[in-house]
């Protein structure tokens, strides 16, 4: 099974452009995807970004042994997000950089706990994490909230240009 | 190739890994398939139910008359014509209407139409929307205007979030009755082959810049008018009120298969392809070229 995301240019610059804003205190910032989902006849999944929802600034813990923590209201925000829209969720940050950023032990550890939670909420969707770089991505997908998450190798750019990006294809 | 080098470094991989739908293969989509074909596009899902008629020689692209006498499948006359110039390009035929196809549709780049009828059209589009996938639509018509003629066209570049056929006034709820009165019939519209080779030209002049940019000004949406009388094509006027304008028909939360669910989706078996009996295999085969051709 291969997974893909497509997204739309300007959502996307638009969320490189919002996770690029400086914070009070955290390092980096984190927001939410939400997306709906094609299965193909080849057994593959797309997921189609729909809409970003950024952690609002009050919703940011001081911890300085991360990038950055965030709260039980930014979770509710975004999971309320999904449940609304019936939609998948994608925890997404970005490393800045260019070429395919890699997660964090941080990343990882957090993922496997907060993710197989927003099954509770959205159960009929598969959720996960994204990172991003300044010209490319990498995620990860949980099918279900106690299986091991797939990789999401393959990211499109819908858009002017149209870009494919990912671990297996570069751009820029 | 060597003469599209300002495509960029790496735009011979980018084309020949391109997967283009072309739903329609008359006047307009056969332009777009040799086109395209031309220019280095690798993949291409072709799609239509006809067959080549005599009235058809007037425009469609690799139409020839020995074609009619053999009531020679359309999507076929196209796939030998991509093949003719670009033999490793892989083709993917479906004599069907594009619904039967949508499997085929979902794995494409980009969809160019060059359907008739606006109910299609517009179900089409949708259809990309929902899957995020940038839809390019011709349409031309000649009118009676006075005691002449008046030739026209358009060209839509439309993408997701982007202003659509219903937002430019192409489909609009006159259009669709005027249409289903008729039984979903475009009707026998008059066509010619150079209008069609205009706006196909735009369309895949639209395609390659999202493809491979060769300028900074790039566009993901764009609607162009041609005027066949005075051979202009312009940017039409309608078009700068709408610009940065979210599109209200075709929602973002529309994105995707409202009927998804992933715990239904992992309880599906896997089945393995069947083993058929050598004399069977071959019969399906010739079953499917013989539909097919």
């Amino acid at each position: 099974m291969k997974a893909c995301l497509k997204i739309d240019g300007a959502l996307l610059d638009t969320i490189r452009d919002d996770l690029r804003r400086p914070h009070e205190f955290a390092h980096e910032r984190v927001g939410f995807v939400t997306a709906g989902i094609i299965a193909l006849a080849t057994g593959d999944l797309t997921l189609l970004a729909r809409d970003y929802r950024p952690v609002a600034d009050n919703d940011y813990l001081r911890d300085t042994n991360v990038g950055a923590m965030i709260g039980p209201d930014a979770m509710r925000k975004g999971l309320q997000l999904a449940y609304g829209a019936r939609a998948a969720l994608l925890h997404i940050h970005t490393h800045g950089g260019r070429g395919a950023p890699d997660f964090s032990g941080v990343d990882l550890s957090e993922g496997r706990k907060f993710v197989p939670s927003f099954f509770n909420v959205v159960p009929c969707m598969p959720h996960g994490i994204v990172v991003l770089s300044d010209t490319s991505a990498r995620g990860l997908l949980w099918l279900a909230p106690k299986m091991a998450a797939v990789p999401v190798l393959d990211f499109v750019r819908v858009g002017a240009p149209y870009a494919r990006f990912g671990a297996a294809r570069l751009v820029g | 190739m060597k003469r599209q080098s300002f495509l960029g470094p790496n735009s011979d991989d980018l084309l020949r890994n391109t997967i283009v739908g072309i739903v329609g293969l008359g006047g307009g989509g056969s332009h777009i398939g040799q086109q395209l074909a031309h220019a280095g596009i690798g993949n291409f899902v072709v799609v239509d139910p006809d067959t080549i008629e005599d009235h058809n020689l007037n425009r469609l692209i690799g139409g020839k008359f020995k074609f009619v006498k053999r009531g020679k499948a359309k999507v076929v006359i196209a796939r030998d014509l991509i093949l003719g110039i670009q033999p490793t390009a892989r083709v993917q035929i479906e004599r069907s209407l594009w619904q039967v196809a949508a499997e085929s549709l979902r794995r494409c780049d980009v969809i160019v139409s060059g359907l008739d009828s606006f109910r299609a059209r517009d179900e089409l589009e949708r259809f990309c929307r929902q899957n995020l996938i940038p839809y390019i639509d011709m349409g031309m018509d000649v009118t009676k205007v006075g005691d002449g003629f008046l030739v026209a066209g358009q060209v839509l570049l439309s993408s997701p979030g982007g202003p659509c056929l219903r937002c430019v006034g192409v489909v609009t709820d006159e259009r669709l009755s005027e249409e289903a009165a008729k039984y979903g019939a475009a009707g026998g519209k008059p066509q010619v082959v150079w209008p069609n080779g205009v706006l196909a030209s735009i369309a895949v002049g639209l395609l390659m810049q999202l493809i491979a940019p060769w300028h900074r000004k790039a566009v993901a949406s764009a609607y162009r008018e041609f005027d066949g009388n005075t051979h202009i094509v312009r940017e039409s006027p309608k078009w700068k009120s709408l610009e940065g304008r979210p599109c209200p028909h075709h929602p973002a939360n529309e994105r995707g298969d409202p009927t998804f669910d992933i715990r239904q989706w992992l309880e599906m078996p896997v089945i393995p392809p069947k083993k058929l009996p050598f004399w069977r295999a071959m019969l399906e085969r010739i079953s499917a070229w013989w539909a097919q051709r």
